[in-house]
């Protein structure tokens, strides 16, 4: 019986790794349990349409974005608002992944480990960081293009303003949303989830590479005649220049000057500045990730050096991390991490845990960032005019992305302001929009002109 | 009938006036109600699970050897190896003695016989050898490779002592489990009847009271045979209430045949509990638990209707039936074995075929979540029956190539292990029931929806194979963990019996019918979960449905017939301890009771 009781040990396993088997569920449901609630099928917290039946919406003056009335989900009266808040709030159906009713959803509902979904009924609020009034403005400005405007406070990471277009009402979705062109991609949040061409808004990262490499950068002349020939292919400059200093070159946005210096400091040197700058890394906006850039460094002609030093080529750049490159050139090299959710409140009235937020690596060295940022301020005062931003201690680069033969580029105008009340870094692109400066740099300064100085 | 249904209906009726007057009781009660459960439900538990790990305790004695300079070796099995192998029931280290030098078994009716084992230093019978094996009485002397020993009975001093001392090792009393589980039906009852509301039926209080009768009537009687250890009893009686809730919430209609099926699996578990006494009588009928299982297999892939795409159902008069479940109990039945015959037949091969006719069948029924169980509980029985870690290495071997080759023809199985690992990825299709099962589990949090306010029962096989993620969400994460604990405590109840077992019949069989239902539960929950294939196999006890309510019951007659304290189990026949104790009396007194022998055949049940 001894042996028998040596070999009953095998029983003694099978107990056991049920009993494994048992945590490993426990661990998962503890993770993952907020997002096994959050199903449209589930319906303690879903009507049977699948739409979210529980739980408030709101933005960060309170102002309701979504709400529930007898079982079916409302949004905010005014038809731009609900278009100009759509990718931060949610559709109906879930096909927007990153609206607060599909992603937050758990913490809509008030969900949590000890009752699960019970009382759950009575739902929670959830403030967003956004301000309706500011999306509307940039929703407007937009002016029907594709594209994306945010604007987020890199001293503490709120996203004050954050629109992706196209839209749509999600109390009257488009029938042919499926098959119209003009709707195409409605669903991507383009500011968390795409990656566009940066054109000329990359020579921030160029230049940045430039100051550090390039020791005797101040003294140096270039001539731009128009376009220059780099191995197998010419780069073209917007313009004919003529002769200038780097200041100079970077408020004209010279491609002949910044191909050249892409070719001078060399792939490695132009991939580790990209990397460091964040451009190839994905944050966490409050758990949604944001697409990671891309660029070919790898065995590249010079020519096609040359188009990556000025963003175009291969590059492929997401606004939200070009946005917090911005803000760390603003705050000494290291922004605050973006972030969209305010507080919650739970059904019990009980407000969230304070936030823990974080900073990004250092993106950028900090005496470098101050040479940038100066040169930045320059750009605005030489090209771009200072009247568009009154009030405003502004730093910006435009952009110019070519998309395509015989395809209107896509306009970018990004930046940051050095006001002490007003530390925002911003983010503007409109798809095949025109000129970076006069398109995107037109609606940049609409909607900072809300939040700077009212309405 | 009808006085039985008045009471009932007449409840019903009062819960849903009251209901009606002031709405806002059934939500105050549910919200309050949800905190008292789990806390009853560890008050059920622990006790019985507490005192099931308390296991080992002190053996039974049958017996003694005397050695040459007089110290004595106790007998404390039916069956033990002598030898000098550490691992010896008897460990002698005297080096002309073999590993494993002999055995010595008692039969059904007292008589001793002694095996020789193949030793090199022979065994002798009163100076006699022994070819084989040879009987041997009390008094006898034993010689081991020329070491002499006697085989005594106890004295009376010792027998008194060994009594005292497991006399005073009887299990707690259970009765308080049995009160709180009492208070845990009649409140899980009312919840019910707030939950469904106007939707109530007299069948809910029936079914619950019923449970709560059959359940004292059960105790009642056993107490008055002077049993004392319900441990195993109260385990299963906790997880049959929340079937009772279970299938009140998915098929209420269901819920008199549930409370039926109760009833038979608990008279299944005494009948085989009672019949397992007999050591001898199982013996005989092995062969027929073997046709058994093959039979009622076999009957299966005749007769069988399809249901979620395995063949494993059969309707007779309007009763479907899984006689897989049952085939179960007699694979076991068929598979223990008793020492002695694991020294007349070492190779497993009847028993391999016995498996193999077994998986082959279930196999054609596309049914490979019982053919998996099937298979555990096979290599479980292999393994303690030879300990040949070789030989089974062959056979899983052997089983996954044969899985490999059924896989390369019918290359739609692995169809249905597709969506594993990937459920969610596949929500709408292949895994629409893992995530609602994941789904409705995570809104139950710890403390639960409450019973009847679920929606998980809804979808297909909630109550059976998704029956976890219904726990879960009713119930609250708390109790349903514990019901999985409540599982895994049966496993090494069976495990650690082992070492006070009789014979090894009775501790190869609990020890399968432990893993058998440890196994099934991961299979049922990880399944439900996505952490395994869904295989749709039911959780013992829990799942709605009366075969594999009965089927669970009778796996435990299995467990009772290894629990070997004082007075413990119904499955144990008492009577042959107390003769010894009788006869060590009887010895010690020079006068003679003419009748003491006919007191102890009388009081032989």
């Amino acid at each position: 019986m001894k042996k028998i009781e040596q070999r009953a040990i095998l029983c003694c396993v099978l107990a056991l790794v049920l009993a494994l088997g048992l945590g490993v569920f426990l661990a998962r449901y503890l993770v993952r349990g907020g997002s096994w609630v959050s199903s449209p099928f589930n319906r303690h917290l879903y009507n049977t349409s699948g739409q979210l039946a529980v739980g408030t919406v709101l933005d960060r003056d309170g102002d309701v974005l979504s709400g529930v009335e007898n079982g079916e989900r409302t949004y905010y009266d005014n038809a731009t608002v609900r278009k100009a808040t759509l990718h931060a709030v949610g559709d109906l159906q879930g096909n927007i992944g990153t609206g607060a009713l599909n992603a937050f959803a758990d913490k809509l509902t008030g969900y949590n480990l000890l009752n699960g979904a019970f009382g759950a009924a009575q739902g929670g609020e959830l403030y967003l960081t956004i301000d309706a009034r500011y999306n509307y403005e940039a929703y407007e400005a937009l002016n029907g293009h594709a594209g994306t405007v945010a604007v987020y406070n890199y001293k503490t990471g709120e996203i004050l303003c954050m629109v992706s277009a196209p839209s749509y009402d999600p109390l009257n979705v488009p029938e042919d949303i499926e098959t119209n062109p003009r709707y195409e991609g409605a669903y991507l949040n383009r500011f968390l989830s795409s990656t566009f061409t940066p054109g000329s808004i990359f020579k921030t990262v160029t230049l940045t590479a430039a100051l550090e490499k390039i020791p005797d950068l101040d003294s140096r002349t270039w001539t731009c005649e128009g376009s220059v020939q780099i191995g197998d292919e010419t780069i073209v400059c917007s313009g004919t220049h003529g002769q200038q200093n780097i200041g100079d070159a970077f408020a004209n946005s010279c491609n002949v000057v910044f191909a050249q210096l892409a070719q001078e400091l060399g792939a490695s040197t132009m991939k580790q500045y990209t990397d460091e700058a964040g451009l190839t890394d994905s944050y966490s906006v409050d758990g949604l990730p944001t697409a990671k850039g891309s660029f070919a460094w790898e065995g590249i002609t010079d020519g096609q050096l040359g188009w990556a030093g000025v963003g175009q080529g291969q590059d492929q750049v997401n606004p939200c991390a070009m946005m917090c490159y911005m803000g760390a050139i603003a705050n000494g090299g290291k922004a605050a991490k973006p972030y969209l959710i305010e507080k919650t409140v739970s059904p019990l009235g009980l407000p969230s845990l304070p936030r823990l937020n974080g900073k990004t690596s250092q993106l950028i060295a900090s005496d470098t960032a101050e040479i940038l940022a100066e040169m930045m301020a320059q750009n605005v005062q030489k090209t771009y005019g200072t009247g568009r931003f009154p009030n405003m201690d502004i730093c910006a680069k435009s952009g110019t992305a070519e998309v395509g033969e015989g395809k209107t580029p896509h306009a970018w105008f990004t930046g940051f302001l050095r006001n002490e009340d007003a530390p925002y870094a911003f983010v503007v692109l409109v798809e095949n929009g025109g000129g970076g400066s006069s398109v995107a740099g037109t609606v940049a300064g609409k909607v900072l002109d809300v939040i700077v100085n009212g309405y | 009938m009808e006085i039985l249904t008045a009471p009932a209906q007449a409840l019903v009726d009062t819960v849903c006036l009251l209901l009606e007057r002031w709405p806002m009781a059934g939500q105050w009660y549910m919200a309050f109600i949800r905190f008292v459960f789990p806390v009853l439900a560890i008050l059920i538990v622990f006790r019985a699970v507490r005192s099931l790990l308390r296991i080992p305790h002190t053996p039974e004695t049958w017996g003694q050897l005397s050695l040459p300079n007089g110290t004595p070796i106790l007998l404390t099995h039916w069956e033990n190896i002598i030898g000098r192998s550490k691992n010896a029931d008897v460990y002698l280290n005297y080096p002309s003695i073999s590993r494993q030098h002999a055995a010595l078994c008692r039969g059904e009716d007292e008589d001793w016989t002694v095996y020789d084992l193949d030793s090199k230093g022979g065994t002798l019978v009163n100076g006699r050898p022994v070819e084989g094996s040879a009987p041997v009485k009390l008094g006898d002397t034993i010689t081991l490779g020329g070491v002499p020993l006697v085989f005594l009975p106890q004295t009376v001093a010792e027998r008194e002592e060994l009594e005292e001392k497991r006399r005073a090792e009887r299990p707690a009393a259970i009765w308080p489990s049995f009160l709180w589980l009492t208070v845990f039906q009649v409140l899980a009852c009312l919840q019910l009847l707030v939950a469904m509301g106007a939707e109530a039926t007299a069948a809910v209080p029936m079914a619950f009271f019923g449970l709560t009768a059959v359940m004292w009537v059960y105790f009642a009687a056993l107490r008055c045979t002077h049993c004392v250890g319900f441990e195993l009893e109260t385990i299963a009686f906790f997880l049959s209430t929340l079937s009772l809730s279970v299938t009140a919430s998915s098929a209420p209609g269901s819920l008199f045949k549930q409370f039926l099926a109760i009833l038979l699996g608990l008279v299944l578990f005494i009948v085989l509990g009672l019949f397992l006494r007999d050591l001898e009588r199982v013996q005989k009928i092995r062969w027929l638990m073997a046709a058994g299982a093959i039979g009622l297999l076999g009957i299966t892939l005749v007769l069988g209707q399809a249901k979620y795409g395995a063949v494993n159902w059969i309707s007779i008069g309007g009763f479907s039936f899984q006689p897989s479940e049952i085939a179960k109990i007699c694979y076991i039945f068929a598979g223990s074995a008793t020492l002695e015959r694991l020294f007349r037949k070492r190779n497993l091969t009847l028993f391999i075929v016995l498996t193999g006719v077994c998986i082959g069948l279930l196999g054609l029924m596309s049914d490979f979540g019982t053919a998996a169980i099937f298979f555990i509980t096979f290599l479980v029985i292999a393994y303690l029956r030879s300990g040949d870690w070789t030989t089974l290495s062959l056979i899983c071997g052997a089983a996954v190539f044969g899985a490999g080759i059924i896989v390369k023809f019918k290359p739609y199985i692995l169809d249905r292990f597709a969506t594993w690992g990937h459920a969610w990825e596949a929500a709408s299709t292949t895994g629409y029931q893992q995530t609602r099962t994941m789904s409705a589990a995570a809104s139950g949090g710890l403390l639960g929806m409450g019973a009847g306010n679920g929606w998980l029962h809804k979808i297909a096989a909630a109550d059976t194979d998704l029956v976890f993620g219904m726990l879960c969400e009713e119930w609250g994460l708390l109790i349903a963990v514990l019901a999985v604990v409540c599982i895994i405590a049966l496993a090494f109840f069976a495990a650690r019996a082992v070492r006070v077992g009789r014979s090894s019949f009775y501790t190869i069989a609990a020890c399968a019918a432990g893993s058998l239902l440890v196994f099934q539960t991961s299979l049922n929950v990880f399944g439900s979960v996505d952490l395994l294939p869904l295989t749709g196999v039911t959780f013992p006890f829990v799942s709605n449905g009366g075969s594999a309510m009965m089927s669970a019951w009778g796996l435990l007659a299995y467990l009772k017939a290894t629990d070997t304290r004082e007075n413990a189990s119904f499955a144990i026949r008492r009577v042959s301890q107390r003769r010894l104790t009788e006869q060590a009396r009887r010895r010690a007194e020079p006068i003679d009771d003419p009748f003491a022998d006919q007191e102890a055949a009388d009081e032989e049940d």
